[in-house]
Formats: structure tokens, sequence, C-alpha cells
């Protein structure tokens, strides 16, 4: 199955510290902190928190050629947003820090200034720890556990359920795409994407994508059928088997998300009480 | 009457919407990752919104808007590029507008869709896109992200333009051939 290989799903909970974990730590804590990267214009906390990422990362031993491969295409896009932001506002810096140093003179209208390069730098941190972050949550949680996690959270469990359904339908998805595939081949479709052109793999695009949906929707009523017939949604709460006790591991870990949370209120009533003067932090 | 059309809007949640919704961001996560083409930077012309569009059609518009929030957010997951909410959100608010065709009278599972429909359709789809990524989605990407709102309405731009002929160009006819192949039930009729 070659589709599912590059997918990033974890299944069968794994052995690390973090795979340990309760669900509901996991996506508790992983939201918290994606919180506070949106809140955060701090690179203090950016940096603190990419490291957090990175150790996470180590310590969950992913598939490295896969997180390679996908590292260099997020830095790539990044720069180029980055240069695009320069681009269009040359003076970027300026609004976010205050202040406007000028290193280097291009043109009339284009210059670069230390706060700029700091400004822009400081956003690639934002971006790159939240890439860490999420990179780092997918690598340690498995369906049922997310699904666990966000019944932690409030959420209706039938919303819970469709998120551990979708993904359990996703291999299924890989096969029928591999057999409609082979079956259009059959039939005398290139489907080398060298030897066809933009339009018509566009074509091809809409002719594999139609047999796909419909014989994927035609299955709802089987589906449907059998969860009725086992009962779900008969009740007005749900337990979930992959959800397991609080561990020692999850309560150092619930002191931490709580200081997270208290971390993102403290900086939420700083902003109100006293505004900073500007929306970065900066060294200088 | 307008208890009814609220009714339409939030759609049955019975177990076969639940299981339709699952299968649809399923569809809509992998198409997203692997059926796209790119075309600027963080965004791709996808054919994921045709599911949307099935899913608007049987079920109506929340079931739609969720397929196409909890879609984004499985693709964020399986793709492995870390979450971006603020496209979540543009996501979801495009799928409400695409599911609004139960609400002016297009049952595609009664095998009801007219040339009107399909104008009130198209229209319902290019205002939801400039709605849902000219001002949802910049809206959240300036506030969470600080990004140059020039930059956001590029990338938003070449969204709006993809989804839109994506939902025009592939959905219009896709949402003929659904009801044509619903119309055949409805000589079926119920004895009381």
């Amino acid at each position: 199955m070659g589709l599912t290989k590059r997918l990033f799903i974890k299944i069968i909970p794994g052995k690390t510290f973090l795979d340990k974990l309760s669900g509901t730590t996991k996506v508790r804590f992983f939201l918290l902190l994606i919180l506070l990267l949106i809140v955060s214009w701090d690179l203090r906390v950016l940096l603190a928190v990419s490291a957090l990422g990175i150790i996470g990362m180590i310590s969950v031993k992913p598939n490295w050629p896969l997180v390679r491969g996908l590292t260099i295409f997020m830095l790539l896009t990044n720069l180029f947003n980055l240069f695009l932001i320069w681009l269009t506002n040359p003076n970027y810096g300026a609004d976010l820090t205050g202040g406007c140093t000028v290193l280097l003179v291009l043109s009339k209208h284009y210059f670069i200034s230390a706060e700029t390069l700091f400004a822009l730098f400081v956003r690639f941190m934002k971006f790159m720890s939240t890439f860490l972050i999420s990179l780092c949550f997918i690598q340690c949680i498995t369906p049922s556990e997310m699904a666990a996690g966000l019944y932690s959270i409030k959420v209706p469990y039938k919303v819970c359920t469709v998120v551990s359904l979708a993904f359990r339908y996703i291999p299924d998805i890989a096969r029928d795409f591999e057999n409609i595939k082979i079956s259009m081949q059959a039939r005398g479709m290139e489907l080398d994407s060298k030897k066809v052109g933009f339009f018509a793999r566009l074509k091809q695009n809409i002719l594999i994508l139609m047999p796909l949906i419909i014989s994927s929707f035609d299955r709802i009523g089987n589906i449907a059928n059998a969860m009725d017939l086992r009962g779900f949604g008969k009740g007005k709460k749900r337990t979930y088997y992959s959800e397991h006790e609080e561990t020692k591991e999850d309560k150092i870990m619930k002191v931490c998300y709580l200081l997270t949370a208290a971390g993102i209120v403290a900086i939420m009533i700083g902003r109100i009480v006293a505004p900073p003067e500007y929306k970065m932090w900066k060294p200088w | 009457m307008k208890e009814s059309k609220w009714k339409q809007f939030l759609g049955v949640w019975n177990t076969k919407t639940i299981v339709g919704v699952a299968i649809g961001a399923a569809l809509f996560g992998v198409l997203m990752v692997f059926g796209g083409i790119k075309i600027f930077s963080n965004t791709s012309l996808t054919s994921a919104m045709v599911v949307v569009v099935v899913v608007a059609a049987l079920f109506g518009p929340v079931p739609a808007a969720l397929t196409a929030g909890i879609g984004n957010v499985i693709a964020d997951l399986i793709g492995g590029w870390g979450f971006w909410f603020d496209w979540s959100f543009g996501n979801l608010v495009l799928g409400l507008f695409v599911g609004l065709l139960p609400l002016y009278g297009a049952k595609i599972s009664e095998g009801i869709f007219t040339v009107k429909h399909a104008i009130i359709y198209a229209i319902t789809c290019i205002v939801g896109n400039i709605v849902a990524f000219g001002l949802v989605t910049p809206l959240l990407t300036s506030l969470f992200y600080s990004q140059e709102l020039a930059i956001t309405w590029l990338q938003a731009a070449s969204a709006i333009v993809s989804n839109g002929v994506v939902l025009i160009v592939i959905g219009i006819p896709f949402l003929f051939l659904l009801a044509k192949r619903n119309a055949s039930k409805t000589n079926l009729k119920k004895e009381d």
C-alpha cells in the first residue's frame, strides 16, 4: 500500500514517554501550546517551545527520512513567504518592534533593516515552532486517543466519533484508490505524470475521483447500520477504551499544561492591563 | 416553516450523518494531501472540494461545514505539516455556504436539481469563497501570525480561484449526475 506509507498515521500506540501519556494529556497540552504560540510574540517563548518540540521529536523516534523531506519543504515554503513579506513591506519590523536601523540600502524602496530582520526571524520561529509541535503531536497520537482527548475537552462525542471514524477510513480509501487506478490503467489510461500534460492530468484526477467518491458514499448505509446495531448514539455519554487512568507521567505533564494555560492567561491579562508599546519583544 | 429551515440548516444528526461526515472528512483530507496540483505557496488546486459538494447534497450545510473543517484538520495531520486553524476555519465557512443547497430547494436525494438551482449554487459558491478566504482566513491569519495582508490575500485569491473552479466546473455536472442517479428512486410511492 504505497499511499498509507506516506501518511503520518499511527494506529498502534508506541512505547516512548510521549506515547504512553493518555489522550487527554496529549490533546490538552498540544492545544494549549498551539494557543500559546498564537498569542505570544516573544522570541524567548518561541525558542523555548521550539526546544521542547525538538526534544519531543527526538524522543518519539520518528520516521526520519519522511520527517526530513517534510521539514525541508516547510523551510523552503516558509522562507519564500518571508521573502514575500519583505517584498511587500520592506519596513515590516518598524510597526512590530519600533525603530528602523537601516543596514543595507538596495534601491529607493527596498532596504534591509535590523528590526525587519528580527521581526522576520520571530515570525519564522513562530511558524517553525508550530510546525515542530504539530509534527510531534502527530507522531505520538493514535486516532482513538485523539477522540478520547477531544471528548475530555467537552467536544460532543458524535464529533469525536467523526474524527476517529475518518481515520479508520483512510486505509480503505488508499485501497480503493489503488484498485481504481489499476483498473483505469488496464483500460489504457496513461498515469505517468511525465508523459501527460496539465489538463490531461486534471481530467484523470476527476476520472479516478468520481468512482472513489461514489463507492465511498455508497458504504454509508452499511457502516451506519452496523453502528446502530451496536447501539451507537443511544447514551448521553461515552467512555473510551484507549483512555487509561492518570499515570505518574500524566500528572507531571498536567502540571506542565496547567502552567502553560496560566502563562497564556498572564500574557492576555498583561496585554489588557498594560498594553506593550510594540507587539514584539526585542533584545535591544 | 422557519423551524424546518433551521432543521435543514443543522441537518439530521443520526448515525448515517455521522458516518457520512466522517467518510467525507477522510476523503477530503486524503485528496487535499495527494489530489492537489501546486499553484502558489500554501495553496493548491485540489479536488477535495468535490467531496464537500457531495456531503452538502446528502446532508445539508452544517454537516458540509464540519466535513470541510475536520477534513482540513485531518489533512494537516496526515500531511504532517502542522495545524493552520485559520485555513481550517476558512474551509468550514466555505463548506457552510456550499451546503446551503437544500435551503433553496435543491433536494439532490430526491432528484431535484434544476438550472435555476445550479445558478444559485454557483452564486453561493462564489460568495462563500470570498467570505471564507477573502475575509475569515485573512482576518485570522493576521490575528494569529500578523502576516502581511497583501500576501494572505494573494494566497487567498489563488484559493478562491481554484476552489471556485473546482466547485463550479466539476461541482455542477456532478450535482446533476447525483440528482439523476437519485431521481429513479422517486417514482416509488410510500403505501399507507
